[in-house]
């Protein structure tokens, strides 16, 4: 990885362990209590790889970093570590006359199509700006054919409108527009239809996926939204927390999701049938801050899969508490002063660990794991984290706890999970 | 014995904006009923008057807004007329709660959490500070949201968790009757199921009633018992979920339902509903489909279609369609046509 092989032909665009770490900046308050800066770790080491008419999508919640990731890759946030490659042209080298170029071959589709036009511009305008700006000719005919392409038919009608004067899909339709008449080699489209009502998105996404290829371009596609993915890719990253944590054809990711948190999201899509009785997810909680998130897998504090030491015996969910628990404590989160202040005052007899044990434990623990979570929670209450840190890891720790590789399951498939991983090594 | 029918009784409701070029139909001879217990959809597009509705049920609608026409009955009574004070002692949080579609300004800025649920609850109900602090707790943990952050300013949480404080807010005083108006759309899917996964319990436990207003019809089918799918003012079509997935009756309701992706068959085609709704004036003296309906006729130009009732496998099934009793057919075979084209057609 990383070595650009000059002499073939390169992909189109290689993203080869890209991170993008934000310092937080300090406030007063944080230099008084002289505390470090924190890293935000929006984007961790992404690679993908684009080939000429690809269509891929990048899938995950809000605050998983798909944004971020294609901030970065337009050029609006800077490089801390990895690269992009633009056929096998590193951007941390580009030059002024590469920029340029990069920003006419790679053209974006924005969320929000009544913010990313500009309101004082006709349609015919905003459709000629990016042809001035990289000086190409015929431009009357090209906005009049584009209109068409986008099917706003006749161009005639809609020329001289205004944003104003549009409906969300239309405006939809002239921002793709602007984004394929420069015919672009890549289209990255962040959430192109999720502002749009459910009866214009299949038309809007329909349009795209056709014209993309008629454009022979290729596609990154970002979305929240599993369920309409298969119109418009074939292959899916699902991102958690500025991972990657599985990729595969669109159909497999479906039908058969690998990683315990793709299942999540496969099985949390609602089933437009009132007869199909899909149960209610497992998961609780929500996705962490992407601060300072150390080693191991990401999503081991909400993951029903978790995996326990062969050493204890210990119910699944149990343990899932444990974890979760462990998770807070060492990233200091277990607002203890809070905790301590809402024991009300008339709860004689409540202490301190009983009321940590209140708040974050719900399932019934025995013998030497309810031992050592008790002594823990002494712990804490008395002030000694470390110890109580200490004492549960020596019993809980998890090899989830190592950060899993993203190995290849089976071809094209890739998957970043412990519980496919000590498969594979048993197996070999 | 109840001396009413059902918990929410929406009867004729037109409710209408007044605007410089007249007054414009939001809602138009609405008509629908929710039970105890019972979870009810309201489905549309934006612009269907859904939200419009909501609005009215709790005397919650814009300045130039007003109600027509119509009755809005709760536990048998009449409420439209209620006084702020009226709503404010009667019915808001403890027997009806309400999450707005968009949550971001509905939290006191100045207050904390906490401090707004202990107000609510100490106006609303009999319980100390020290069970309404444990509620507000135990429905962040539904939420989502860490217990210890009760004590938060509003400003401290970022969107998505304002959105689920509100709904936490909504919830926690176990009201009888919640209107939500698309209260997971901003929300990721495992969230939205997590939070449906509560609401069916407190259905289970305390027999909540549902009022969810949203655009997302699968969100519906799966949780709702009963359904109204608004298009332009009008209902274009009631009853159970189970009959309008399986005999839609009005065209509306079928490419609606069609646009819809099923994430088990991923492959299908997505139906296109072309056109928009459109904006009424005044008097609503055709069907408000018409022009976007590839089965109109003129009739339907002429006229606006009452609802009426339809099928024979659910009472409630009903539908304002001239030609609910072939639409579905229409559609069916047209479908049949397409799905084996000519051998020269175009692409």
């Amino acid at each position: 990885m990383g070595i650009i092989d000059m002499s073939t032909s390169q992909p189109l665009l290689h993203i080869d362990g890209l991170q993008k770490y934000f310092e937080e900046s300090s406030n007063v308050l944080d230099i008084f209590s002289r505390k470090e800066s924190t890293k935000i770790q929006a984007v961790d080491k992404i690679s993908l790889t684009v080939e000429k008419n690809d269509s891929v999508a990048i899938i995950g919640e809000s605050g998983c970093g798909k944004s971020t990731l294609l901030l970065t890759l337009i050029g609006l946030h800077e490089i801390t570590g990895g690269d992009v490659l633009y056929r096998g042209r590193p951007l941390s080298k580009f030059d002024r006359n590469d920029w340029k170029e990069y920003r006419s071959k790679v053209q974006v589709i924005f969320q929000d199509p009544f913010n990313s036009l500009d309101p004082k511009m006709t349609v015919e305008e905003s459709l000629k700006e990016p042809l001035e700006i990289h000086n190409i000719g015929d431009q009357r005919q090209k906005v009049r054919s584009i209109l068409k392409d986008v099917e706003l038919r006749p161009p005639e009608k809609y020329l001289k409108r205004k944003p104003a004067n549009l409906s969300g899909g239309e405006k939809q339709r002239v921002s793709i527009g602007r984004a394929l008449i420069l015919e672009p080699d890549i289209i990255l489209a962040d959430e192109p239809v999720s502002m749009l009502d459910v009866s214009t998105q299949a038309s809007v996404l329909k349009m795209l996926k056709r014209l993309v290829g008629e454009y022979d371009a290729s596609m990154i596609y970002i979305s929240h939204d599993l369920s309409t993915v298969s119109y418009i890719a074939e292959k899916v990253y699902v991102m958690y927390l500025g991972r990657f944590v599985e990729s595969a054809s669109t159909n497999q990711v479906l039908e058969n999701p690998k990683h315990p948190y793709t299942k999540a999201l496969v099985d949390a899509i609602p089933v437009p049938d009132p007869h199909y009785n899909r149960p209610r997810t497992v998961m609780s909680g929500a996705p962490r801050d992407p601060i300072d998130l150390g080693e191991g897998c990401r999503f081991r504090d909400r993951c029903p899969e978790v995996i326990a030491p062969d050493s204890i015996d210990i119910d699944q969910d149990a343990y899932r508490e444990v974890m979760a628990f462990r998770e807070r404590l060492e990233r200091d989160e277990l607002f203890v002063d809070r905790i301590r202040k809402s024991i009300e005052p008339d709860a004689e007899g409540q202490s301190l660990a009983d009321a940590i044990r209140d708040e974050y434990f719900t399932m019934p623990l025995s013998g030497n794991n309810a031992a050592t979570v008790d002594a823990a929670l002494n712990e804490i209450a008395a002030g000694e984290s470390e110890a109580a840190e200490r004492r549960l890891r020596e019993r809980f720790e998890s090899v989830c706890e190592i950060t899993p590789e993203y190995i290849e399951d089976k071809p094209g498939w890739h998957v970043a999970c412990h519980r496919y991983y000590n498969i594979d090594s048993q197996h070999e | 014995m109840n001396n009413y029918d059902s918990l929410l009784e929406v009867k004729d409701l037109t409710i209408r904006y007044q605007t410089d070029r007249g007054d414009i139909t939001a809602v138009s001879d609405a008509s629908f009923q929710i039970n105890e217990g019972e979870f009810f959809g309201l489905a549309g597009e934006s612009g269907s008057g859904k939200s419009t509705t909501a609005k009215g049920i709790i005397g919650g609608l814009d300045q130039n807004g007003f109600i027509h026409d119509g009755s809005v009955r709760f536990r048998g009574k009449e409420i439209q007329d209620f006084t702020e004070a009226q709503l404010n002692d009667e019915l808001r949080w403890k027997e009806i709660s309400w999450i707005p579609q968009s949550s971001m300004n509905s939290l006191d800025p100045l207050q904390k959490v906490s401090e707004q649920a202990v107000e609510i609850g100490q106006v609303h109900t009999d319980f100390s500070e020290k069970e309404l602090r444990q509620k507000i707790k135990e429905m962040f943990d539904v939420v989502g949201l860490s217990q210890s952050r009760v004590d938060d300013y509003p400003h401290q949480f970022s969107g998505g968790m304002q959105q689920r404080a509100v709904i936490a807010l909504a919830l926690f005083l176990e009201p009888s009757l919640v209107i939500a108006d698309e209260p997971t759309t901003a929300l990721d899917v495992i969230m939205q199921d997590q939070i449906f996964k509560y609401l069916d319990r407190v259905k289970e436990e305390n027999s909540t009633s549902l009022l969810l207003i949203t655009h997302d019809i699968s969100v519906i089918f799966e949780s709702c018992e009963s359904v109204a799918i608004m298009h332009a003012s009008q209902i274009a079509e009631k009853g159970s979920t189970k009959a309008i997935h399986d005999n839609p009756r009005h065209p509306y309701t079928f490419l609606f339902k069609e646009a819809f992706p099923d994430i088990r068959e991923p492959d299908r085609d997505l139906e296109v509903i072309d056109g928009y709704p459109p904006e009424l004036i005044g008097e609503v003296s055709a069907c408000s489909f018409v022009d976007r309906c590839p089965w109109a006729v003129d009739e339907c130009h002429e006229d606006a279609p009452a609802l009426e009732h339809v099928g024979d496998a659910d009472a409630g099934h009903a539908a304002s369609c001239f030609r609910s009793d072939e639409a579905y057919e229409l559609y069916k075979d047209r479908e049949l046509a397409v799905q084996t084209p000519p051998p020269h057609g175009d692409h």
